[in-house]
């Protein structure tokens, strides 16, 4: 083996080298993985901030929370059909990934509606009351039930035990908004900004009106909120000397009633969410304390029939003793 | 002193990785969409420019050249960035995990980022000393940042302007990073 042996040794300081390079690393990163382990994941509080927390199921998970944690594990995030494509988008920001349509397999974005029982037809029976993930359903066994109307989310849950139908949805009169939305001054040929700077002089309250525009026109709301789109008083001033005719003041009024608009749906959102919790507490509760009952009755059964048999003959026993002595 | 600071004025403004030497151009398209995830993106970057190349003076002084295996340094400097680059994601998972998610694919591709290695390589060629080496990695980094968040910046303000129809996204993006580059040419010369 002479002829080889220079290619070896040629080889092993290299190999060595290399090797000895690995290990040294691989301790190193072994040490820091397991120094910054992560518990729990905050994304999955994030995303499920974000969806409509309606707990209605048509995503194919059992509440919003879990879905939210699909999605941190890499779900789809349009399975959402109350949410629609405003929370697509929204979930599209936070995760900086493509916005996608939503999924028609998993229902049409509808109206909002709540539910509605016909109280002639209600039997009382008390069925609809655990299947409603938000507690908005009043009543007890043989009254009359009925819906809270302010914190039904329409998720429909309700209506599939009720053995009477007697629960329609009915769509919430929601007043469409005055004037026009951002999309419609969006689809008006109006002439390009060109930063002139006309609108900034004028404005009493010191907001870059042109640099809110573009925030508005991109519906980027945040943006809106921090030049300042609250301190609007709708003078109109900048209207009146933009170059382009742009109308500046209807957009911030749009913009406005979207925020607003998104703010009530978020706080709508938040209450529902506490009381799924409430109410998924409230069913654990009931749960353990059915376990419970069955567990003492069952104990009873098995020992309770004999010994208490074996009582009722004795006390039987004595009474016929005791009937018999005097004669 | 002199010379860090000249160092750093170079790395930073004179010979931008990005804009002067087109390193490390994928990320700089790629993550340049917002600008928090810009500024995310640039602590990372600018973390593992320091101290790949810090780790990466050391492999080849103490390593490679004892052994004369300098012609080893190019696989070593890549095992050695793919390190510091698998640390910094597991430290980023940790500490921001939103960041993490917003980066994705990104985080781990700065091991193929050409301008780490391309500081790496460059330390060796130049013959710098340790300190030298750091400062140039250290301002390598810095100038990865200061063109990545001000391109972040302008693109922000791109998606709110009305651009012909084909010249949207990525058209407009090149555009923009070609009058930036052209921007950095006025430093040629001044170190």
């Amino acid at each position: 083996m002479p002829a080889s042996l220079p290619l070896v040794s040629l080889l092993l300081s290299p190999v060595l080298a290399l090797l000895g390079l690995g290990l040294l690393i691989g301790a190193v990163l072994g040490f820091v993985a397991r120094k910054f382990r992560l518990e729990n994941d905050p994304v999955v509080e994030k995303i499920n901030d974000l969806l409509p927390q309606t707990q209605c199921g048509q995503c194919g998970y059992p509440g919003c929370k879990p879905y939210a944690e699909a999605i941190a594990a890499g779900d789809a995030i349009n399975k959402c059909p109350p949410g629609g494509e405003r929370t697509i988008k929204q979930l599209a920001d936070l995760l900086n990934i493509p916005a996608l349509p939503l999924d028609e397999n998993y229902g049409q974005p509808d109206i909002k509606k709540v539910a509605f029982i016909r109280e002639a037809e209600c039997i009382g029976c008390a069925k609809c009351i655990p299947a409603c993930p938000v507690d908005a359903i009043l009543g007890a066994p043989r009254f009359i039930h009925t819906v809270i109307e302010s914190e039904c989310t329409g998720c429909d849950l309700c209506i599939e035990p009720c053995p009477v139908d007697c629960i329609d949805l009915v769509p919430v009169e929601t007043h469409a908004p005055p004037g026009r939305t951002v999309e419609e001054l969006n689809n008006e040929e109006i002439l390009a900004c060109i930063n002139c700077g006309l609108c900034v002089e004028q404005c009493p309250v010191d907001i870059l009106p042109h640099e809110l525009y573009r925030a508005c026109r991109g519906k980027d709301y945040a943006k809106a909120e921090s030049l300042k789109l609250m301190h609007c008083i709708e003078c109109g001033k900048c209207d009146r000397v933009c170059p382009s005719s742009i109308p500046l003041v209807e957009y911030y009024q749009a913009t406005m009633q979207a925020f607003n608009i998104q703010q009530n749906d978020r706080s709508q959102a938040d209450k529902a969410k506490q009381r799924f919790e409430l109410h998924q507490l409230r069913m654990e509760k009931i749960k353990n304390e059915e376990e419970q009952r069955r567990q003492k009755r069952a104990e009873l059964a098995k020992k309770g029939p004999q010994s208490k048999t074996k009582d009722t003959i004795l006390a039987a026993l004595e009474r016929v003793k005791s009937k018999r002595k005097p004669n | 002193m002199t010379d860090i600071i000249l160092i750093l004025v170079g790395a930073i403004l004179v010979n931008n990785f990005v804009l002067t030497q087109f390193l490390g151009l994928c990320p700089f398209m790629g993550v340049s969409g917002k600008v928090e995830t810009a500024i995310g993106m640039s602590a990372a970057t600018l973390f593992v420019l320091t101290l790949a190349s810090a780790c990466s003076y050391l492999v080849f002084q103490y390593l490679l050249v004892p052994l004369g295996l300098e012609y080893l340094k190019t696989i070593s400097f890549i095992v050695v960035i793919a390190a510091v680059v698998s640390m910094t994601e597991i430290i980023m998972h940790k500490t921001s995990p939103l960041l993490y998610r917003i980066l994705g694919i990104f985080l781990p591709l700065i091991t193929s980022n050409c301008a780490v290695l391309g500081v790496a390589l460059l330390n060796i060629n130049q013959s710098n000393t340790f300190s030298h080496s750091v400062f140039y990695g250290f301002g390598a980094g810095l100038g990865f940042s200061l063109v990545l968040i001000l391109f972040s910046a302008m693109r922000e303000k791109l998606t709110l302007c009305d651009i012909p129809e084909p010249f949207q996204g990525a058209a407009i993006a090149m555009i923009t990073a070609g009058l930036m580059s052209l921007a950095f040419m006025g430093f040629s010369g001044m170190v």
